[in-house]
């Protein structure tokens, strides 16, 4: 009886987190299909009275939507490779060679998480300005392409590979680009994953970076596109930012579902054992 | 399928993590090829050191290494020619068995019908033809040491190494993988190196045994060497169950004379090689070597018996002089219900003296292989 009450209460409180998560999402859903009179006076009614397709209708007209998720989705997954790559080829070195200095310079790597983003975003965009890639999602990722974060996370995933692995590899005179290809990668296959996926939405929603960088519309991501229906200028038609956003949620979902195995499994096992 | 393996050589190696520390000091070693040498000593006395260094896992931090005469430090891990057996077994999880044994053959492009030749044979050889499709965590902890065992035959290296490698499988499972890795060693030649903690499993296995403890080989000799003519207090220790009698005696007038007065050896019609009159020695008899009987005789000591308990193919027992010392006994046929008085005896022949200072063995015993001249002691191998 005790742990039935108590989880009831449990439930009462998830149900209203969720509550409060779902909320805003089905306000935005809700008002993408209304008309901008509709939204006006009923904003916060969740079952549009008259659904209408209008406003995605529009939005294809307005910007180059096909475009924009091309441009937004590539630079996610430039950005998104080159972290996994630059992280796991890293973590192996860290993890399996033994050279001077080596804690120190893992400790300068995994110290740069905590330089924040505004203290290098002047000296990135000048070297981009130098490199003629203002405008260019290239510019967006190039600076992107390393991150201590990964590092971080795949050494603690490969430290919970036996070394006798490794070394019995090394016995039998398999060459570390071999030991990496197949043994290493395919025994951190949810973790490349997991992390993959949640450097591919952070960079998906990526705004303030992208802005310095992308002037020119034709060379938009979505959250900058979406920033120009929210902003002053721009921003009086609200169902059709509301349509963008919900443009723009589609692929992290589909990502999210797709993958959701991993990503919960390495949230759940990175805290235990 | 014979190969000639490999001899390797240590000289004067040494190996330590910190400056204070000396994991191994100055070892010198000799394996022959196709020698089985095992390398026995309790944990953390640097035997698995030792043979992570030969393996080229780790480099040494003094001294040489030489396998097949050539200094291994110039040596790539194919020129070695080693395989390695882990006690994890280190099976490829991401492969079947099949693949196991076969992906180094593969990376270093044996032709593809040669490694089905070898594989089938082997799979064969260690029954695990049926499982050969299995993934490692599909398999008991008997057939992952069988893979592991098969992984490292498929390289026909002329140097194979075992790392415990069965100290993860049931006991039952245990004598028939001995079995095995002695009829793979006396098939293939190679030279082998096996590192164990387990004594019984190094007598049963070794040609011969080096005795490792504080980084240093305390004494390299066959079995049966090892147990009857321990170079050392260590040795004497280490090997043999249950373990051998220790206690302290004085040498007085050709007698041992316990610390409490009583003689419990006269040593009269011997030649005492090399004891001094009137010092203290330890000295060591093992349990099968300590008659009891109900009646009193010439050297005989009282004692009380403890506890009994039955083997069946032997009794082994628990006894108690001069109420403090402890003395087991090894008897084949132990009268049911004895009373708790006994005489004990201990066999003259098989009496081994230690210095009582530097836990070396000293030779008192004339009748024993073994007679060193005018005190010296005997010289380990280290």
């Amino acid at each position: 009886m005790l742990t039935e009450k108590r989880n009831l209460g449990w439930h009462v409180l998830l149900i209203l987190i969720i509550l409060a998560i779902m909320l805003p999402v089905l306000f935005m859903i809700s008002n993408s299909f209304k008309t901008l009179q509709e939204s006006y006076h009923s904003i916060l009614q969740l079952i549009p009275a008259k659904p209408t397709l209008t406003n995605y209708v529009t939005l294809n007209k307005q910007i180059n939507l096909f475009r924009m998720v091309a441009n937004t989705f590539l630079m996610a997954m430039i950005v998104t490779l080159g972290k996994v790559l630059t992280g796991l080829l890293a973590a192996y070195a860290f993890q399996n060679f033994h050279f001077k200095g080596k804690r120190v310079v893992y400790f300068i790597f995994v110290a740069t998480i905590f330089v924040p983003f505004t203290t290098v975003m002047i000296p990135n965009y000048l070297v981009i300005a130098k490199m003629n890639l203002l405008n260019n999602v290239i510019g967006v990722a190039l600076p992107q392409m390393c991150d201590a974060t990964g590092i971080m996370l795949f050494v603690k995933a490969m430290e919970k590979i036996p070394t006798s692995l490794v070394e019995s590899a090394k016995i039998d005179g398999i060459p570390n680009r071999k030991i990496f290809m197949n043994l290493i990668v395919p025994l951190l296959k949810p973790n490349i994953i997991s992390v993959g996926a949640i450097f591919f939405i952070n960079s998906w929603n990526e705004y303030v970076w992208p802005t310095l960088v992308l002037k020119d519309k034709n060379s938009f991501t979505l959250p900058l596109a979406l920033q120009n229906y929210i902003s002053s200028e721009g921003g009086t038609n609200f169902p059709l930012a509301m349509a963008l956003a919900v443009i723009m949620i589609v692929p992290p979902l589909l990502i999210y579902m797709v993958f959701q195995k991993y990503i919960l499994n390495s949230i759940s096992s990175s805290g235990l054992k | 399928m014979t190969t000639t393996g490999y001899s390797i050589e240590l000289e004067q190696m040494s190996k330590s993590y910190s400056k204070k520390t000396q994991v191994i000091n100055k070892m010198n070693l000799s394996v022959v090829p196709g020698e089985f040498l095992v390398l026995l000593g309790p944990s953390g006395c640097g035997k698995s050191t030792t043979l992570r260094i030969i393996a080229g896992l780790e480099a040494p931090t003094g001294g040489k290494v030489l396998i097949d005469g050539k200094d291994s430090a110039q040596l790539s891990s194919t020129q070695r020619s080693i395989a390695m057996v882990f006690q994890d077994y280190a099976l490829y999880p991401n492969m079947t068995v099949y693949q196991n044994l076969e992906y180094a053959l593969r990376v270093h492009k044996v032709p593809k019908q040669i490694r089905q030749q070898r594989l089938a044979k082997i799979l064969a050889s260690l029954n695990l033809t049926n499982y050969k499709d299995r993934f490692p965590a599909q398999l008991s902890g008997g057939q992952k040491q069988r893979v592991a065992l098969g992984r490292g035959m498929a390289k026909k290296s002329k140097i194979f190494l075992l790392d415990e490698p069965l100290s993860n499988i049931d006991v039952q499972l245990r004598e028939k993988a001995r079995d095995e890795i002695q009829r793979l060693h006396a098939e293939n030649g190679q030279t082998i190196i096996y590192v164990t903690h387990d004594q019984q499993e190094a007598m049963a296995l070794g040609d011969r045994i080096a005795v490792i403890n504080d980084g240093k080989i305390q004494m390299i000799d066959t079995p049966a060497n090892l147990y009857h003519n321990p170079a050392n207090l260590f040795v004497a220790q280490f090997v043999g169950t249950p373990q051998i009698n220790v206690f302290k005696v004085n040498y007085f007038n050709h007698q041992l004379i316990e610390e409490n007065g009583t003689v419990v050896a006269n040593l009269a019609n011997y030649q005492a090689a090399g004891l001094v009159e009137d010092t203290d020695y330890l000295l060591g008899i093992r349990p099968e070597n300590v008659a009891v009987s109900l009646k009193a005789a010439n050297t005989d000591f009282p004692a009380e018996v403890e506890s009994v308990v039955d083997y069946g193919r032997y009794q082994q027992v628990t006894l108690r002089a001069f109420d403090r010392l402890e003395l087991k006994a090894v008897v084949s046929d132990w009268p049911v219900g004895t009373t708790r008085n006994v005489y004990v005896k201990l066999s003259r022949e098989n009496l081994l003296l230690f210095d009582d200072q530097t836990h070396e063995r000293l030779d008192a015993n004339p009748e024993a292989r073994f007679v060193l001249k005018g005190g010296q002691r005997r010289k380990v191998e280290a």
